[in-house]
Order: structure tokens, then sequence, then C-alpha cells
């Protein structure tokens, strides 16, 4: 008895020593969760995981024990108008998903949690606290040999009220021109280089194309994959700043971040708010908007015209 | 022409007729004369083994699986002549009911398995969504045509494409002709592709039954409609004149003699039910209508774009770039597979092809291929996985199928130019 009474504050004492010296990023209270604190936690009855991933069947086929899965091109988008989802079919959402005010939200998915990130970014501009990604999502789960659970997780209906859509965390079409025009705003084009430069008009295999390839005028290129390690994590805090300051981003202006849809931004969107606490708006209209646009000015290095090449 | 050299495919799954090689003692035959056989069938399994244990300890689980349930699928079929279109004419030529039989449990155990992975994944059948990648396509008078088409397809070649595909293991003359001509039939298939979807498919209902009648409603009712169907068959068949003599022993019941198709059925069934568990639903088109989409496009005979292939459920034709999808891995490790259960079974018996098997085999093969494209799928995907998913265009396109056949065979007969039985 009396060396497990000293044995347990030790223990306690060498786990929050680990804790502080691991990745400072990656805790319970901050933006991300590790894999090993999700696992821990798992039987938290205020904890909702959700699965937001592209792959259909992925869900079904193996999740995260107690995940529910949310479908981004019907949960999250509204189905008729280009836009996020609509208030009320939001609330509904968060409502279904058990979601209340104590909740701790975490979201994962496939695909470096690109849409994972999306939904984060959603359930921010409807003012849903405590949202986080678990780091790594999928890939970093299944690399850690952690077991998933086929089981569809039932909840109670969440009390949560979603706030009015937070105009601070969206850039629009007119935003974005204001910005290019003003610099009054760092515009980040998070897409391939290729991309930026205008060499394709999309990354293969992507139906939605824009008339136009090229980049918004003054926006720097950051490809997303620059921001994650190898397997699939965000690198350190220290890190990040790094590299977005030797790109000339070091959130003493106001941010926008842009892709072609939105959905890769939203991760560098995440970071670069959540980790480094800087003021961004993802512009979710993104070059798919911007590149159709009428009369708007265009750099295109790579001098790509639109149906000859 | 002798009626063997003119359609053997569908004669040598005649129950009386389980061997290829007449004359030899078949008690004897595997373990005496065929040795070597044996030791080269026996390698090709443990290859495939191989290959999926080192498949999946590189963290590719998914094809790991594919090469497992592929093999299980090509032995299942070679070992039980699970073959769609020898099961109908079996009964409409000799009033034999058993590979129907076969076909019946199959769905039976499917639908069952179907629903308990149903009930987990999507508790509330009517919320809307469909289950993922389960092969539910729209209901249409594309279909229909599809259907009839591939039906005629299987009477003119002879077998599915599934058949074709473990025939190709036994050394079949006729099955590469028939898949060549199936790739040129989906060739066809994406040629006409967007007319018919524009037309007629784009705004087809699809139409998954446990949405309407709950799972246990939909379960019901399949499970009565299959022993209805079970029930109409026993009625019409006739005595068995010529009843094969028991297996002396278990190897001799499990690599010689024909399984029986309940049994069969049963085992694909949960197979079925497995593989859409864990990777996909069965079905064996996905990769030939990749490579023949592939083909069409180098060569400029189909349009780059199909419209709204890419969002379709059961969808068959989604281009893959990688070496080995999932689905060419399932279909490599049937038709390896196969060929080793006939290598064990003294049914490995190739031979030259005569000039009515490779005509017979192109033209129905194009029309398989054409079937299986505008019907989104063949009698593996859109029939059985279909069915088991409690999809409504698997039962139309079942029942158009086996029209097709029958108006095929019956046409045919008359006209002089298919085989009467014998």
């Amino acid at each position: 008895m009396k060396l497990k009474s000293i044995l347990a504050p030790a223990f306690a004492l060498a786990v929050s020593i680990a804790a502080f010296a691991g990745p400072a990023t990656a805790q319970g209270g901050g933006p991300l969760v590790t894999g090993e604190w999700l696992e821990k936690n798992l039987n938290d009855p205020k904890l909702r995981i959700i699965e937001v991933s592209v792959e259909p069947g992925l869900y079904e086929r193996g999740h995260i024990p107690g995940a529910q899965n949310v479908v981004w091109t019907t949960d999250l988008v509204d189905k008729l108008e280009r836009d996020i989802a609509k208030p009320e079919s939001f609330q509904a959402l968060v409502k279904k998903l058990g979601i209340n005010d104590d909740s701790t939200v975490v979201l994962y998915g496939d695909n470096n949690n690109w849409f994972a990130a999306w939904g984060a970014w959603v359930f921010d501009v409807y003012g849903v606290k405590n949202v986080k990604l678990l780091d790594g999502g999928r890939k970093k789960w299944e690399a850690d040999k952690r077991p998933y659970d086929t089981k569809a997780a039932s909840v109670q209906s969440g009390n949560v009220k979603i706030s009015a859509a937070n105009t601070k965390l969206r850039a629009r079409l007119a935003d974005v021109v204001e910005a290019s025009k003003s610099k009054n705003a760092v515009i980040v084009d998070i897409r391939s280089p290729d991309e930026y430069s205008g060499k394709i008009f999309a990354p293969p295999g992507s139906q939605e194309l824009s008339v136009r390839a090229g980049h918004v005028p003054g926006a720097i290129n950051v490809a997303w994959g620059k921001a994650v390690a190898e397997d699939g994590t965000f690198k350190s805090k220290e890190d990040l700043k790094k590299l977005y300051a030797e790109a000339g981003i070091d959130g003493s202006k106001p941010i926008i971040t842009y892709c072609r849809i939105g959905e890769r931004s939203s991760h560098t969107w995440f970071l670069l708010t959540k980790i480094l606490g800087y003021d961004v708006k993802n512009y979710d209209g993104s070059w798919t908007e911007y590149g159709n646009s009428v009369g708007l000015p265009v750099v295109n290095t790579a001098g790509t015209v639109w149906g000859v090449k | 022409m002798t009626q063997h050299d003119v359609i053997p495919e569908a004669r040598l799954s005649s129950p009386g007729e389980q061997l290829k090689t007449p004359g030899i003692d078949p008690a004897s035959l595997p373990f005496q004369w065929q040795r070597p056989h044996i030791a080269v069938a026996g390698a090709v399994l443990v290859a495939l083994a191989v290959g999926a244990y080192v498949l999946h300890g590189q963290g590719h689980a998914a094809p790991a699986l594919s090469l497992v349930f592929g093999a299980v699928f090509g032995v299942v079929l070679q070992r039980s002549r699970f073959c769609f279109f020898c099961m109908f004419r079996e009964w409409y030529d000799d009033g034999d009911p058993r590979g129907l039989f076969g076909l019946l449990v199959a769905l039976a155990t499917g639908i069952v398995g179907y629903t308990l992975i149903f009930g987990a994944w999507l508790p509330d059948a009517t919320t809307g969504r469909l289950p993922p990648d389960a092969f539910i396509g729209p209901v249409s008078v594309a279909l229909i045509a599809a259907g009839l088409a591939f039906g005629a397809g299987m009477a003119l070649s002879g077998s599915c494409v599934s058949a074709h595909l473990y025939r190709l293991g036994e050394g079949s003359p006729t099955a590469p002709f028939a898949l060549l001509g199936t790739v040129g039939g989906f060739m066809l298939g994406f040629a006409t592709w967007n007319d018919i979807y524009l037309s007629t498919i784009s705004g087809a209902p699809v139409i998954w039954l446990p949405r309407w009648l709950g799972y246990a409603g939909a379960l019901l009712a399949a499970i009565a409609l299959l022993t209805l169907i079970a029930w109409a068959l026993s009625r019409t068949s006739r005595p068995i004149d010529s009843p094969s003599t028991p297996a002396r022993d278990l190897p001799e019941a499990l690599l010689t003699k024909r399984w029986p198709a309940w049994i069969g059925g049963a085992i694909i069934g949960m197979l079925g039910t497995f593989a859409y568990f864990r990777v996909a639903p069965l079905g064996v088109t996905a990769e030939i209508g990749n490579r023949a989409r592939q083909a069409a496009s180098t060569l400029g005979v189909a349009p780059s774009r199909l419209e709204g292939l890419d969002t379709l459920r059961g969808c068959i034709s989604v281009v893959g770039d990688v070496l080995l999808s999932r689905n060419g891995a399932f279909v490599l490790a049937l038709v390896a597979a196969s060929f080793a259960a006939a290598l064990a079974a003294g049914q490995f018996t190739p031979a030259w092809p005569s000039r009515g098997q490779i005509v017979r085999g192109l033209i129905g093969g194009l029309m398989l291929g054409w079937g299986a494209m505008t019907g989104l799928g063949c009698t593996v995907g859109t029939l059985l996985s279909g069915i088991m998913a409690g999809a409504l265009s698997g039962w139309v396109f079942a029942a158009v199928v086996f029209a097709g056949i029958a108006i095929t065979l019956s046409v045919g007969r008359r006209a002089g130019l298919l085989p009467r039985p014998s």
C-alpha cells in the first residue's frame, strides 16, 4: 500500500512531464489530440468522435470506436447551392451527433484530414466550441496499430445551439479581390506549385475545372503538404511558425487561405488559426470561383490558355 | 461438327459428366496419374497465399484479402461448376434444378449476411442514405436491354463472365475469345453510354428494398420469393437419370467430384458477405471495365467523359491507374485458383479452339461486355451482389438475364444456329 501511494503520484508526475516534453501542439487541451490521448479517452461520455472521410465505405468497414460518420458532400455543404450547410440543417446535424455545450468534438478522416479540417472549419463558423482534430487522422491511427470498430454509434440528441455564421472566418470573392488590390491581408495559395503557376488547371482526376489557370495576384504559394510530417501529423508549432515566416506570413496581417474547392485550404486554415493563433479566413470559393470569374486579374506564369495548348 | 465441338462448355457441366477425360478411373486419377499436377496446383495456391501474406505484411490489407477472396471464389466456382448459364441450361434442357437451387442458396445466404452488416452500418434504413458501395443501381429500360443482351451473350458463348474466367483456368478454348469479346463489348458500351444514360438511366429510380420494407420486411420478402422460385423449380424438374456415384473418400469428394451446387452456393453467399464487409461486394467486371476504358481512350473509340458514371452506385468503371487494383487482384487470383482446382481434379484440358468456338466466343463476349457495361455489372455484381444487397435492380437483371438465355436458346436452336440438347 505504501509503495503504491508513493508510486502513483510519481507516475502521474512522470506522465505530465512526458506530456510537456512531447510536441506542444498535440494535447487534450489544444487544438489537436494524439491517438494515444484519444484511445485513453474513448469512454469519456463527453467526447464526440466524428469521421469525415472522402472514400465511401471506409467508415463503415472500420472506424475509431464510438465515432459517428459525417458525409461532407451531403452533411457539411448545401446540396443545391454552392455554400456550406445552411444553419437549419447544420443545427439538425449537430443535434443528431449528440453534441452538447460541454462536449469535446474530435474530428478525423482519410486523405490527411482534409475534409475533417473542412468540418472543423464549418463547426467553427457556426460557433461550436471545443472542436479538435485527431493529429494524423486515419493514417497515423492505423500506423500506430490502434483498433477500429464497425458498429454504428448511437447517441442521445445534443443540446448545443449554433450561432449565426461567423463571417470573420470565411472569405468571399470580394474579400479576396480587395485583399489582392489593397494588400490589407496576405493571401495564401496552398495548392501544388504546378497549379499555382498555371501549368495545370486542377490536380489529375479532378473534374471541377476553372476556365483560367494560375493564381490570385499577390498570393503566396505554400503547398499544404509542407506543414505535415511524413506520418501525416502536423509539424511542431516552432517549425510551422518558421515555415510560414520564411514565406512572409507571420500573423502581423490577416490571412486568407484558398485552394481549388476550399478543403485542402481548411487544413492550412486550421493550423494557422488554431496552432499558430493567426487571424485567418478560409476562402471556400477558392480557385473554382476566382478562376472562373469574368474580368478579374490572374497571374499565370506558365502561359496556359483555356482549350488550347 | 459433333455437338461436343459446338458447345462443350455447357455439356461438360451436365451432372452425369463430371470429368473431362472419360475412360480413366476417377478415383485413382488425382493421386496416381496426376501427382505432378497436384504439386503444380499446390504450388499455385501456395504462391497466392505467399502473395497475400507479403501484401498484408506491407500494410496492404485490402489487396491481400482480395487475393484470398478471389482464390476461394475461383476454387468454389470450379469445384461446384457455379456457372449461371449451365445451371439454367441443366434445368431448361434436362429438368435438373440442382444448379439453380445452388444459386438460390447463395442468394439466401448472402441476403442474410448483408442484412446483418447493413443493420450494423446503417441502423435506420429509411434515412435516404444508401449503404456504401453496394451494387444498387437504377432500374431502367437500359437495365432490361442490358440483361437481355447479357443473357443472349451467355447462351451464345456458353457462360457468363465469371464462368469464362474460371474456365480460362481449365484451359477452355472458348473462354479467351469470349473475354476478348467482352473487352470489345465494354468499348461498345462506352461508345453508347452517354446517349443511353441521358435518355433512360439518369432519371431512373434507384430502389433499395430495405428503404421501403425495412430490413426485416426486405429479408422476409426475399426469402419468400426465393422459396417460391424453389418450389416452382421443384415442380418442373424431371427425375435425374444419371445418378453420380458417391465419392469414396474425402480427398476424392473435395478434389475430383463436382461439389453439390448448394454447398458451392452457401460458400459463395458467405464469401459475398465477407467480401462486402471487408473490401467490396463480389464482382468480376470492374477491372475488365477499367482496362477496356484505358484501351478505348487510347484508341479514341469512347467518349473521354462518361456522363454520370462516376457517381453511380455499383459503378464498374472508375478509371484506376494502379498496376494491380483490388478487383484486378481478385480476378487474377480467381483464374489462378480455378486453374489449380482444375489441375488437381484432372479437368485442366487445354484445347485448340474450333472456328465455331472463336466466332461464338467473340460475338457472345461482345454481348456480355455491352450488357455488363450498360447494366453496371454482370451476373456476379449486378445480379448476385445486387440481390444480396436488397437492390431491385438485381432482381430485374436476374429476370431478364434468364429470359435472354431462354429466348436465345429457343430462337437459336430453331434457326439451327445453336445445338439442340442431346
